[in-house]
């Protein structure tokens, strides 16, 4: 740095200073853990709630695993559908789409788990369980969102792209196979991600139907205990470590997934 | 072998892109179509692999209708090569796996067959030791080459080029169309959009003029450039030549 420019108390500098660039959010959740996971420990009544609280945890994750995969395939077919060169499949993926996303979660939830399904019960002679509902009409509102994503990622790819390979002779279908969705995976594959933590989190929701997972026991603990403080504390403490260990692994695989991404990026720039 | 007939293509109903145009392509010809911007020369190109669907009018590759919709157009299509403006190599893939991906799945060779041929063309390319970079890690050049390699692989018995150069810079045009003045020698069927006035001298067998959608004039490249029949052929080669 030359002296003139040290002299320049506010000189432009593209080398950021280390507390400029550190981790801080890092260290404060870290702490706040910590800070909730000491009180869990040692304090007893945290101790009650946590016993209360966690036997919910494997209905919460098996709820969202099952809502997550229905999803994923629900959002393939509709983005898929919506593209189609078929008039009735493209049809019935928008309405799908357009329909589901224009109603809040927790009305759909009771509409289709106390409507819809029971109809569906009596008519087609099966039976499913209250979780089970609540899982399915969790995933057909992310199977939407979902669709919209597909749908994106699959248009953000150049048409030049589709061209090549149709003209090397490979069917729409090869072309779609090999070439496009592998490409669109880049920009499909972190919002996908954020929607399984809201799958995660939207499981909570299933608790307006009575099903055991931990919002539910939450409740029940501090309805019938009166400590409210301690129950709900407990369930924000496992939320968080759910969701930000989620967030951990999903950043590992989208880092993998997308490593050369600048580079192709900077590439397609002339597309 | 290529025959077009009062072909027209409109785009949005009222955009005439192409206007009544005949051509035919015989075996081993080389044809290249000029003409300003917007004149419907890649919009004929695109019709003859029905990357464009005509309006109106027909073609035929070696007497099969393209425009009959119960044709088989994958099979044609892998017949045709197609060289693009903006090479479209894909980007996931490396330079091997683009040339040996419609190989393997259009025409069902092995991977070792599919292999050998790619080292053939990407060594006839100039190009074999990029076989296993991105296309990123390549110059324009070098992917425009390895695009006409992956097309060459296919053993098609026409080759379109759709302004194969436009996107070069100017020191890496002449490297891709060396690479097609030796194809153009080896006897292939080539049709070629370009603005190359030099290419179209030295490896045309054919000029074909084009303004506002339609065929003004067709003749070899160097009656059409130095005496041509036409006023408008001649304000263009005014403009254009330096």
């Amino acid at each position: 740095m030359s002296a003139h420019e040290e002299g320049n108390k506010r000189s432009l500098s593209d080398k950021p200073k280390w507390w400029d660039t550190f981790p801080w959010w890092g260290i404060a959740i870290v702490a706040i853990l910590s800070w909730m996971g000491y009180q869990i420990v040692t304090n007893n009544s945290y101790e009650l709630a946590w016993d209360r609280v966690i036997p919910g945890i494997s209905i919460t994750v098996t709820a969202t695993l099952q809502a997550f995969a229905i999803a994923l395939a629900l959002g393939l077919l509709a983005g898929m559908g919506q593209l189609s060169k078929n008039v009735i499949l493209r049809n019935l993926a928008r309405t799908y789409v357009e329909f589901i996303r224009g109603i809040p979660i927790l009305p759909l939830i009771f509409t289709v788990a106390l409507v819809l399904i029971p109809q569906l019960q009596n008519a087609l002679g099966f039976k499913l369980s209250f979780q089970m509902r609540a899982t399915v009409t969790l995933a057909f509102i992310y199977g939407a969102y979902m669709a919209e994503i597909f749908r994106g990622g699959i248009q953000s790819i150049a048409i030049g792209q589709v061209e090549a390979g149709r003209s090397l002779g490979l069917s729409r279908r090869q072309t779609m196979n090999s070439i496009v969705l592998p490409q669109a995976m880049r920009a499909i594959i972190p919002p996908l991600g954020n929607d399984f933590i809201a799958i995660l989190k939207d499981t909570s929701l299933l608790s307006v139907l009575g099903v055991l997972e931990i919002t539910q026991r939450a409740r029940q603990f501090s309805a019938s205990t009166f400590k409210f403080r301690e129950g709900y504390f407990v369930l924000a403490f496992i939320y968080l470590i759910l969701t930000l260990g989620l967030s951990l692994l999903l950043g590992v695989l989208e880092r993998r997934m997308t490593r050369d991404d600048r580079d192709v990026r900077s590439n397609r720039g002339i597309d | 072998m290529i025959s077009i007939k009062n072909l027209s293509k409109t785009f949005n109903k009222n955009i005439h892109a192409v206007k009544n145009v005949d051509l035919e392509i015989a075996e081993g010809e080389v044809v290249v179509i000029v003409g300003p911007s917007g004149s419907g020369k890649s919009t004929v190109l695109r019709c003859i692999n029905r990357l464009e669907v005509p309006t109106e009018g027909s073609i035929a590759i070696d007497g099969v209708e393209l425009t009959d919709p119960e044709c088989d157009i994958d099979s044609i299509r892998a017949e045709v090569g197609m060289v693009f403006q903006q090479f479209n190599l894909f980007p996931h893939l490396t330079v091997m796996e683009n040339i040996c991906l419609a190989q393997r799945k259009v025409r069902g060779r092995s991977k070792s067959e599919a292999n050998e041929m790619a080292m053939k063309q990407l060594t006839r390319v100039g190009i074999p030791d990029k076989a296993d970079s991105y296309p990123r890690q390549l110059s324009g050049g070098q992917q425009q080459r390895v695009a006409i390699a992956r097309s060459l692989a296919m053993e098609p018995k026409i080759m379109l080029f759709d302004e194969p150069t436009s996107a070069l810079d100017p020191e890496m045009v002449k490297e891709v169309l060396d690479v097609m003045l030796e194809l153009a020698s080896e006897g292939m069927t080539m049709a070629v959009v370009t603005h190359e006035m030099g290419f179209a001298k030295a490896a045309g067998d054919r000029l074909v003029f084009m303004d506002e959608g339609m065929v003004v004039e067709i003749g070899p490249p160097s009656q059409v450039f130095e005496n041509p029949n036409e006023q408008r052929t001649k304000n263009f080669f005014d403009k254009i030549l330096y």
